[in-house]
């Protein structure tokens, strides 16, 4: 029981870390119907600025800050410089520049801070080996339950902005029906650029807590979280934030149980295989996910 | 600007002399060169065969693939398992690693039929992750001995090829190595092109333009996507039993094995310029010269170690291809390959044949 | 008094030319109708003139310059566009996309939601319904209904009737005659079903191939045979 509870407890965290990703993907998806494939990358990319913000003598939870802020710069830039121009070109061609964005970034944060030996990134959260709670037995690290309130707390926080405010509502009729946004006066091109700002602040949050829950910082970082928010994107539905959601718990238990309950077999090495089926079996039944509405095939 | 009549001596002769520098190069490559730049070359033709079977697929027929690196991981570990684990003949695990790429290229597309877009690169994007996880993973070790990788793959006779003549020692499996990967360049470029320009061809680019047009003018388009996603499969591999026969070794983290490979793959294709024969060559020729000349400015990381440790410290190549290919994007949509024929155009064209009694038109 | 006036209009997708330079004029108060087969061009003067293509020529809106104008610009100025098909933010409700018509304003806009449930009751019964479940003559309704919260000066209605029943068709074009009667808002209409638009427009341009062939009242275009016989088929 106790065991059955702790993967659960291990998988909500973790998976509040998917969700959290996903989520960025999801608002760049329905905003403006591409896939960001560089926002684990543009994530990474951001935590090493939080990094260098703390190794500069700024305290940890303003680095944090900080570094979303860089996020939604970038983010928003991006969009802004790249994706709208190659978008009048071609649809093919925004998602190339993903990739090269994947590329480049990878690249990027390996040439400016990849020569020094693996980064000490500090958590958020008290992460000493004794600073968890015992609930039914099973242990609950304050790292992992900091984590999931912080995530739940941000994505609460998209919902709002979604559902109550006038920017949100721009947002969300910018994504149903951009034509007919921009005749009732809604400036589509702020709302596009602000959606991908917003995707990769949550990218960047998600991934000072991958780094700080990983204890180091490389390259690499954001490489398989990247892979389980597409898992948990695919499964949830592409359109649907709250899909993407419940989808990325899901995966997060889901690979939780399966690793603790056939260690022969899946284990911690094929855990990513968890997440790389799901996307298989999505794809090959429900495109659309548990949640989503359409099938959206424009690349 | 120079006009030329297509089949006048003068064309002849234009081509006779582009045949001609291109054959001068290549030999002369091998002869005068280190060993070293010898085996930067054999470099560049595995990549460029691996970018040559992507643009089958993708640059042709429209189908998005990041999935590449799975085949090319394939070919790289059925040649270094054969070879290794089994005795066999290099040669031989050539055939071996193309027949069972193309079975799995060809399962992988079958459900890949349905979809489109994204969903497909999302697809493609699984395979090409699940492949260095399954290789690692502990219940396939006694296999491909888990993450360490293979190595030690070695043939120690090398085949007395005419005009080569005895091979000897390190620098002669260099040249050996470079020549073996001419000839499958040649190989893979033959039947690229027999595939392009023939009946088959053409439906795959009626599959990239338009899908639904191309099944009402009769194309079957299972059976053509299957094909072609089991043949650019195979040829792949053929790129990743070269690489394991070049160096010796294979790696669940190496070099092109990873998504990071497909990636590369398809940002080769896309910067040489997508759908043409001779994308994928200028895009790897530029690529390899730019990981080569930039690899100073970074960390040093060459042979076995470079692919080892893949691109956690490496060379500013990838970034300056990532930055490349969106100025490209901008300025030549169609590719390098696109830009030099627009330049070209303005030095030389040839003039077509008028077709019976139609007015020549200008123009290539 | 001359609200909108447009000189040498031209636009075009790309290297195709659709509007050729012509000239059209909506005076405060009016009810102007461009009438017009398919490939006329209809629908691309609708979509320059809310400054959503790239265009050439002279548009002055109450004296101000919007030629290059951008599309939130030219709402903000007062001139809200009901698009062909409905155009409804299908995914949001049908409260949301009146609220989303409103984007521009500052003030307090619950109160006019109110006003337009009035008009179309239809729409309060269904006002937290996805805007996509509902008819064609209801969206057509909220479509309407959503470009009036921006409080517009002129609305412009591209082929409103465009797939409607008849007596829907009836429906819609009385409350814009009211809508004009009582409160004066000018409104240029594209359409193709001339019987009707004839009946509530003071003036009308004839518009073939990109250029404007006839205008006049509408009195005046009705009793001309000819154009009775293009478009009316009598």
């Amino acid at each position: 029981m106790e065991r059955l509870l702790q993967y659960v407890f291990d998988g909500l965290s973790l998976g509040s870390i998917y969700a959290l990703l996903a989520l960025g993907l999801v608002v760049v998806f329905r905003g403006t119907g591409h896939l960001n494939f560089a926002q684990g990358e543009m994530a990474m990319i951001c935590t090493f600025f939080t990094w260098q913000f703390h190794a500069w003598g700024l305290p940890l939870v303003v680095s944090v800050l900080l570094g979303m802020v860089a996020g939604f710069v970038l983010g928003a830039g991006v969009e802004v410089s790249l994706i709208r121009r190659v978008a009048k070109k071609s649809e093919a061609g925004v998602f190339v520049v993903s990739i090269a964005m994947f590329l480049g970034f990878n690249s990027l944060a390996g040439m400016i801070w990849g020569n020094l030996p693996p980064e000490e990134m500090p958590s958020l959260f008290p992460d000493e080996p004794d600073d968890f709670v015992r609930i039914f037995g099973a242990v609950w690290r304050y790292e992992y339950i900091g984590i999931m309130i912080v995530a739940l707390l941000l994505m609460g926080l998209l919902f709002l902005l979604f559902a109550k405010t006038k920017f949100g509502l721009a947002m969300r009729a910018v994504a149903s029906n951009p034509e007919s946004a921009r005749l009732v006066g809604i400036p589509t091109g702020v709302v596009l650029a602000a959606s991908w700002g917003i995707a990769a602040a949550m990218g960047a949050l998600s991934g000072a807590m991958v780094g700080g829950l990983a204890g180091e910082l490389t390259s690499l970082l954001m490489f398989t979280p990247f892979i389980y928010a597409s898992a948990s994107a695919t499964l949830g539905g592409f359109d649907s934030p709250g899909g993407a959601v419940i989808a990325g718990l899901l995966i997060g238990v889901g690979e939780q149980l399966a690793a603790g309950y056939a260690p022969g077999w899946i284990g911690q090495e094929l855990r990513l295989g968890v997440a790389l089926v799901t996307i298989f079996v999505v794809l090959l039944f429900k495109p659309s996910g548990l949640f989503g509405s359409t099938k959206v095939e424009r690349v | 600007m120079m006009k030329i009549n297509h089949g006048s001596p003068q064309h002849w002769a234009l081509r006779t002399l582009g045949v001609a520098l291109i054959a001068l190069i290549i030999v002369w490559v091998p002869t005068q060169m280190s060993t070293s730049r010898i085996g930067q070359f054999s470099d560049a033709f595995v990549l460029i065969i691996a970018a040559m079977s992507l643009n089958l697929v993708l640059g042709f027929t429209g189908q998005i693939s990041i999935g590449h690196s799975a085949f090319f991981g394939i070919g790289g570990y059925t040649a270094a398992i054969l070879i290794k684990d089994h005795g066999w003949s290099p040669g031989y695990t050539f055939y071996a690693a193309a027949a069972l790429a193309f079975v799995v290229g060809c399962l992988i597309a079958l459900p890949a039929l349905r979809i489109k877009g994204i969903y497909l690169a999302l697809v493609t994007l699984a395979v090409a992750v699940l492949f260095p996880t399954l290789v690692k993973w502990k219940k396939l070790a006694w296999l491909t001995d888990g993450a360490k990788g293979i190595d030690s793959v070695r043939y120690d006779e090398l085949p007395v090829w005419p005009i080569l003549g005895e091979l000897k020692g390190r620098d002669g499996r260099a040249v050996f190595a470079y020549w073996l990967a001419f000839v499958l360049l040649v190989v893979t470029y033959l039947v690229c092109r027999g595939l392009v320009k023939s009946r088959f061809g053409r439906s795959l680019v009626a599959i990239r333009d338009n899908e639904t047009a191309a099944a009402v003018m009769g194309v079957n388009l299972t059976v053509t996507k299957v094909l072609v996603f089991g043949v650019s499969a195979a040829l792949c591999a053929l790129a990743g039993v070269l690489s394991t026969l070049r160096t010796g070794v294979i790696t669940p983290e190496g070099q092109y094995v990873t998504l990071l490979g497909s990636i590369v793959f398809l940002l080769i294709m896309v910067v040489g310029g997508a759908g043409t024969l001779w994308g994928p060559i200028v895009g790897g020729l530029v690529y390899v010269w730019l990981d080569n000349t930039t690899r100073g400015f970074g960390s040093e990381s060459d042979g076995v170690g470079g692919f080892l440790f893949g691109w956690s410290d490496q060379s500013p190549a990838t970034l300056i291809l990532g930055l490349a290919l969106v100025i490209i994007m901008f300025v030549a949509p169609y590719g390098l390959v696109g830009l030099i024929k627009r330049l070209w155009v303005k030095v030389v064209v040839v003039v077509p044949k008028p077709a019976g009694t139609s007015l020549p038109t200008t123009g290539q | 008094m001359s609200l909108l006036s447009i000189t040498d209009l031209a636009a075009g997708y790309g290297p195709l030319e659709v509007l050729h330079g012509f000239d059209l004029q909506v005076n405060q108060g009016e009810i102007v109708v461009i009438l017009g087969a398919n490939g006329a061009g209809k629908t691309t003067t609708m979509r320059a003139i809310s400054g959503m293509i790239p265009r050439r020529g002279r548009i002055v809106f109450d004296g101000q310059d919007i030629s290059s104008s951008s599309p939130d610009s030219i709402v903000r100025l007062g001139i809200a566009q009901v698009p062909q098909g409905r155009g409804t933010f299908a995914d949001l409700t049908v409260e949301d996309n009146m609220l989303a018509g409103a984007y521009i304003r500052r003030d307090e806009v619950l109160a006019d939601v109110e006003r337009w449930f009035d008009v179309f009751p239809r729409l309060r019964e269904r006002r937290s319904q996805r805007a996509g479940s509902l008819s064609g003559g209801e969206q057509q309704m909220l479509a309407i209904a959503r470009a009036l919260m921006s409080r517009p000066r002129l609305l412009l209605c591209d082929e409103p009737s465009l797939g409607l029943a008849p007596l829907i068709t009836q429906e819609l074009f009385g409350v814009l005659k009211k809508l004009n009667a009582e409160e004066g808002l000018s409104i240029l209409l594209v359409e193709q079903n001339a019987n009707l638009a004839l009946k509530v427009a003071h003036r009308v341009y004839l518009l073939e191939t990109g250029n404007v062939v006839s205008s006049g009242s509408a009195a005046e275009l009705a009793a001309d045979d000819s154009i009775r016989k293009a478009y009316l088929g009598s």
